[in-house]
């Protein structure tokens, strides 16, 4: 039986008042009790006190709140504390702090508590702290939000948002922002595990929708499983509402460290740049031969950009999601860079709505922390068809052009084949030197030449006495004449490499580049509207 | 035995069919290259094993995560 406490404790600290704080410590790491925590590890999931562990460097965790939870008192003598179902606290990660913070699922599902002050979730002190210091968040997510039960306990319905979002929306602009979603995450804690610059979750134990299944079925008729609505395959590879997936949480947890090595602390730093053991002039001869002669023959884009970017620094973004466009953080002589690679082996590299997608949100991350972009363009154009229609790939396509127009940071452009349309021109810097590297592969153009034959010249090939014969003819004159040398005699792109020097060229730009990095730093202002 | 699904990546029509029955594929290697967006796009498989059916002919049409042949492991 609960009762309230008869009097507060003695002011100094007599050695009943440390025994008392040692209870509730020791509470605390209770979580929800033993049998709470062999249920929630028979499911394969760790705790929160876990993940942070397993999460940070370690001994570096500092806790705050750790006292927070429902006090039980016989006689108004404490008993027990139920924890609130939210850890979080101070830590740091490769020696650099953070503010970190997760739902305890073993008290309570990780449902939303209600104190004086909340703790985590979206506000709470621990947005406060990595909004106030400008240190990165990392939000370790397994919870379900609110629950209709908390009509009963407070009385009334809280209206939408009244542990609103802006301070999760502020800090977007300000400090990296990390979401891992470890559990099933339904309403808030899924809509707080979109509002970040990276997001994760573990395959098979965790998924994230806006409702689960019971909703879906009483809203839809529709009966489905919490994987088959919200699992990895679904979350991450095919819808993108969460960017990468993991085998198991301490992958989950490797992951976030790597990720949070490309960045800064906030937006007034440069991103941490590293000694590089990789030389700057090193030439892979394999790139001579990697683009093959016969132009409809896709190849490697990974492979390609991996001999460029310093030896194993490619920590790619989205891999499963919108495959026709590769991104990821790297590093060039140890400075980070944002690449941005079209994929042949996807529909050629046409854009279609879901790389276009994936292109938009990580100029904008890019933009944000002051990291240089590298483009390696092999891009026919939009992606073509009704299903392409549809899905509105020209409104999708355009954003992405719209935002990389709008980017500030400083953008490279290798041409390595095809660069096409608007997609193409996406690719380049206009708000900077407009600086396009091209490889002796390259061909670029409105669109391209096969394309536009047909309907440019339609009278003059029906009139042929063999049409099929003067098409190709034509294609052929026009190719020659869009030999990228004739570009360049013309100053219309700025070289034409050889595609073994692509490092040690790029790498001395994005080197030259970071002092203007350095004297532009700051939160970047937010113009107009998105098509 | 395990079985191995080899799907493509793109819509498109079957250009050129690459393996036999009974081959031995290795994992990365290709299938069968689909003409799509003016491209031969391959077919890779994700696993080594060998091949046990082809699923589509020549100039099929074929529709982008379609499976177009099984291995087996």
């Amino acid at each position: 039986m609960n009762d309230q406490p008869k009097a507060p404790p003695a002011a100094g600290g007599s050695e009943a008042d440390i025994e008392e704080l040692r209870l509730r410590r020791a509470e605390a790491l209770q979580l929800g009790g033993a049998e709470a925590i062999a249920k929630h590890h028979g499911q394969g999931r760790l705790t929160v006190r876990e993940r942070i562990d397993g999460l940070v460097d370690a001994g570096s965790f500092q806790e705050v709140g750790g006292l927070t939870g429902q006090g039980r008192y016989v006689d108004g003598r404490l008993v027990g504390v139920t924890p609130a179902p939210y850890v979080m606290g101070l830590a740091a990660i490769d020696g650099r702090p953070v503010a970190v913070g997760g739902e305890d699922f073993t008290v309570r599902g990780g449902t939303s508590w209600s104190g004086d002050r909340k703790k985590g979730g979206q506000g709470g002190f621990i947005e406060d702290l990595a909004a106030s210091y400008r240190i990165p968040l990392i939000n370790l997510i397994d919870g379900s939000g609110g629950s209709v039960t908390s009509i009963n306990r407070r009385g009334h319905a809280v209206f939408p948002g009244v542990h609103g979002f802006e301070r999760s929306v502020e800090l977007m602009g300000k400090v990296p922002v990390v979401s891992a979603v470890l559990g099933t995450a339904a309403g808030g804690p899924a809509g707080r595990a979109i509002l970040s610059h990276w997001s994760v979750m573990v395959q098979g134990t965790s998924q994230v929708f806006a409702a689960g299944p019971p909703v879906v079925e009483r809203s839809l008729g529709q009966k489905t499983s919490k994987e088959d609505l919200g699992g990895a395959g679904l979350a991450v590879d095919l819808a993108g509402t969460i960017d990468n997936h993991a085998a198991t949480e301490a992958e989950c947890f490797a992951l976030i460290r790597r990720f949070l090595s490309y960045l800064p602390q906030n937006v007034w730093e440069l991103p941490p740049a590293v000694a590089s053991t990789d030389p700057v002039e090193r030439c892979e001869d394999s790139l001579l031969r990697i683009v093959p002669d016969d132009r409809r023959r896709p190849y490697d884009m990974r492979r390609l950009v991996k001999a460029i970017v310093d030896r194993d620094s490619l920590f790619e973004i989205q891999p499963t999601f919108g495959k026709a466009v590769i991104i990821g953080l790297a590093r060039m002589n140890g400075k980070v860079v944002g690449v941005i690679a079209n994929n042949p082996m996807i529909y050629g590299g046409a854009m279609d709505v879901k790389a276009a997608r994936k292109q938009t949100h990580f100029i904008e991350l890019c933009d944000c922390f002051h990291i240089p972009l590298v483009f390696f363009v092999d891009v026919p154009g939009f992606m073509v068809g009704k299903d392409a229609e549809e899905a509105a790939t020209l409104r999708e396509g355009m954003r992405a052009v719209y935002v990389g127009l709008q980017a500030s940071v400083p953008m490279f452009t290798v041409v390595v084949r095809k660069c096409y349309g608007m997609a193409g021109m996406g690719a380049t810097d206009k708000n900077g030197i407009d600086f396009k590297i091209a490889w002796p592969s390259a061909e670029w153009g409105s669109l391209p030449i096969e394309g536009g034959v047909a309907a440019a010249f339609r009278r003059e090939i029906a009139a042929a006495p063999d049409p099929k014969a003067r098409e190709r003819e034509i294609e052929a004159e026009l190719r020659a004449g869009a030999s990228p040398f004739r570009t360049a005699e013309a100053f219309g792109v700025e070289d034409i490499i050889d595609p073994r020097e692509t490092r040690p060229y790029l790498c001395r730009f994005i080197d030259a580049a970071q002092g203007g990095l350095r004297t532009n730093l700051g939160p970047k202002p937010k113009y107009g509207v998105r098509p | 035995m395990a079985r191995i699904e080899a799907k493509t990546e793109v819509t498109g029509l079957v250009a050129l069919i690459e393996s036999k029955v009974g081959d031995r594929i290795a994992a990365g290697d290709p299938v069968m290259l689909i003409d799509s967006m003016k491209m031969q796009i391959p077919v890779l498989v994700e696993e080594t094993g060998t091949l046990h059916q082809i699923l589509v002919t020549v100039g099929d049409a074929v529709s982008e995560g379609q499976v177009v042949a099984i291995l087996e492991k």
